[in-house]
């Protein structure tokens, strides 16, 4: 029974790694840039949530009407202004992704200085949902199963807006060949920074559902841009169905090790996995050979 | 001697030869007394950093200054302090190159200490090298037992691992005395030196006091989740549970063991326990939680230090920050003793004094604070300190620790 809890709660945990990548999966799938500030709107999506129900006394959910359109704009202007430049400049994705990462990495210290000048460093923590439900005999946190079911109601909306809209097909066509697509007529610079932006928000709508269950700080976004990065490899650049999938096998995984084995080794586990994958499947568990 | 110096002695030594003067003005006072400091500013642990130990440093720069300064007898006069500061980036290297060029290049009178036990351990033999007299306030190591006498410059000032321990293990012992408690006990670490170090000096303690220890197990730093551990430890129903842990984790697991219905009846977190923050996401559910390094809100003195804190910073005070402010005093009260920046005395002092500070008293036994606070409770909503149950100020032991409601 106990197992059964622990690949439950392995489940939940690895929502929320799906539900913490898919908007790096955006940006780096579809609009082809590795976002290292990615973490910092996740950070921000968790303070947004944090002053909404401790200061404000609302409920954090509102917040997301707040953090969403934020993450949404900067990220567009993110795209628009400091990105354009370096795609236009750059001659092939090596190049591209060089700059890329450079510049990302300076937006990262940017974001997360503003977030101490401003919050400070203190941890910070909420309780929202911190009620158990009983399912089939095992006992889960509602918050952690809230964020779950929100990250797969978010993928499969994303899912559905990528397989049956026009605009879902112009992206999913950018991501196969993003030189090919503009032949055939695609503003790849608009979708793109349209992806771009929308995968910003998803890291605020992702922070605000974490934060209901996992103490944070102003640096906390660097160690969820690399949370998400595996799960993005793990999925494969680009499909983003296969990030949930990949978040659940790393969840289960980590969760069920750990307990059979050690659970000192959670993380080891989760390495483990990542190179393991990198060495069979260096394309991702979710792409088509 | 640099070029001002030089004229201000001159027209010191001018002054002195016209005008008639006692001899102890004769010699003429520094415009200051410059404290060096270098600490993690940037990087993951400058924010525990700023939080703990330079908002205390700037608060305690602001308050002497306002009061005119620091009084040095010998001249007869209150001499301000000022601070230079750097920022080590949390790499001890460069701690170490920094704390030269605060010695040997600023020439400061006096060095401060910076955060996180491997930073204090890095600077101890520098300092030791060149005789400036530190208190370290955030280490906790078993390395001080050892390593402390060798170092007579650097002094050790929160509850070291053995002393932040036994408490808790002779609690546990008395409990099950009067037959209040079984004496089974779980204890659970995260697998860094902290934890490990203070979950042995426990088992130590609990051996020698003849506890059954039921589940002892460590699980990784920095998990996502920790109920399947939670689990574990219910399976094996003990009656007082031990977390040796820090404060991502302290939060976690006090959140999951609400979810999970674990009541354990004495029940102990440690880092992050006693932050502010832990009693704004738990409410009163934080009552009869033990806690590690806290400092006691009814000290004298404290209302008025919480109330320049609130002032200069606009946010509470930390109470596991109290010791560095009180290492700040004792330092001040040290030099004003000696009444002169002479660090051979002041270490002198510093080492055979008793000293009242907002932490409560504080004398070092070789080098190592002989008393400090080890244990808090929260009750009624508000952080206690327990143990050492012979310190003035300790409150009796909340017990057992009420369920979560």
């Amino acid at each position: 029974m106990i197992l059964f809890e622990v690949f439950l709660g392995g489940l939940l945990l690895g929502g929320m790694y799906g539900l913490i990548a898919l908007g790096l999966n955006l940006q780096y799938g579809v609009a082809r840039i590795l976002n290292l500030s990615y973490g910092e709107f996740f950070m921000g999506g968790a303070f947004t949530a944090f002053f909404t129900i401790m200061l404000w006394k609302l409920n954090p959910l509102l917040s997301l009407f707040v953090s969403l359109p934020i993450a949404f704009v900067i990220n567009w202007l993110i795209y628009q202004y400091l990105m354009i430049p370096l795609v236009r400049r750059a001659a092939d994705q090596d190049a591209l992704d060089a700059d890329v990462v450079l510049v990302t990495f300076g937006l990262f210290f940017v974001f997360q200085g503003l977030a101490l000048v401003n919050w400070s460093g203190d941890l910070r923590g909420y309780s929202f949902l911190s009620s158990p439900v009983h399912l089939v005999g095992a006992t889960v946190a509602f918050n952690r199963l809230f964020a779950f079911l929100a990250a797969c109601a978010l993928a499969f909306a994303l899912f559905l807006v990528l397989r049956y809209t026009r605009f879902g097909t112009a992206l999913r066509a950018m991501t196969i060949d993003p030189v090919a697509a503009s032949l055939v007529g695609i503003d790849v610079r608009k979708f793109s920074a349209l992806a771009f932006a929308a995968g910003g928000a998803l890291a605020a709508a992702s922070g605000m559902l974490v934060s209901t269950f996992i103490s944070f700080s102003s640096t906390i976004g660097v160690e969820y841009t690399l949370k998400a990065l595996i799960v993005v490899i793990l999925a494969g650049v680009g499909r983003v169905t296969g990030t949930l999938a990949a978040g659940l096998v790393l969840g289960v995984v980590e969760s069920v090790g750990g307990y059979l084995v050690d659970p000192q080794l959670t993380i080891a586990i989760n390495f483990g996995l990542f190179m393991l994958v990198l060495l069979l499947r260096p394309t991702g568990l979710f792409t088509r050979a | 001697m640099d070029r001002r110096t030089f004229v201000k002695g001159s027209a010191a030594v001018v002054g002195a030869a016209t005008l008639p003067r006692t001899p102890a003005q004769a010699q003429a006072a520094p415009d200051k007394i410059r404290f060096g400091y270098a600490i993690t500013q940037s990087g993951p642990l400058g924010p525990g950093a700023d939080s703990t130990t330079v908002s205390n440093y700037k608060l305690w720069n602001k308050l002497v200054n306002d009061a005119g300064g620091i009084m040095l007898k010998k001249f007869g006069k209150k001499v301000p302090i000022e601070m230079v500061a750097y920022d080590d980036q949390g790499k001890p290297d460069e701690l170490l190159k920094l704390t030269e060029r605060l010695i040997q290049q600023d020439k400061v009178d006096m060095v401060l200490s910076p955060y996180a036990t491997h930073m204090n351990l890095a600077q101890a033999p520098i300092i030791n090298k060149y005789e400036y007299p530190v208190i370290m306030t955030t280490a906790t190591t078993n390395k001080t037992y050892e390593l402390g006498p060798r170092w007579p410059y650097a002094f050790w000032n929160i509850a070291q691992p053995r002393e932040a321990s036994q408490p808790l293990s002779k609690a546990i012992a008395d409990l099950k005395k009067q037959g209040k408690i079984k004496g089974r006990v779980a204890a659970i670490y995260p697998s860094v030196e902290y934890g490990v170090e203070n979950n042995e000096a426990f088992l130590e303690a609990a051996k020698k006091d003849g506890l059954e220890v039921v589940f002892n197990k460590s699980y990784a730093f920095g998990a996502s989740d920790l109920q399947p551990l939670i689990r574990e430890v219910m399976a094996t129903n003990p009656d007082a549970f031990l977390a040796f842990s820090y404060p991502p984790d302290t939060f976690m697991l006090t959140e999951q063991a609400q979810i999970l219905g674990f009541n354990p009846q004495f029940m102990y977190v440690a880092i992050g326990g006693v932050f502010p923050q832990y009693k704004d996401k738990f409410g009163n559910k934080v009552n009869g939680i033990l806690v590690y390094g806290p400092s006691d809100p009814k000290a004298p003195g404290m209302d008025e230090y919480a109330k320049a804190h609130r002032d200069l910073f606009k946010q509470e005070y930390e109470p596991g920050g109290v010791n560095v402010y009180a290492a700040l005093q004792l330092t001040q009260q040290a030099i004003e003793t000696v009444g002169e920046i002479d660090r051979k005395k002041i270490r002198d002092v510093i080492a055979n004094t008793t000293f009242k500070t907002l932490w409560g008293e504080i004398k070092y036994v070789k080098q190592l604070n002989a008393n400090p606070w080890a244990v808090g409770q929260w009750q009624n909503g508000e952080l206690t300190v327990i143990y050492p149950a012979d310190k003035a100020g300790a409150k009796p032991l909340l017990f057992p620790k009420p369920a979560w409601s």
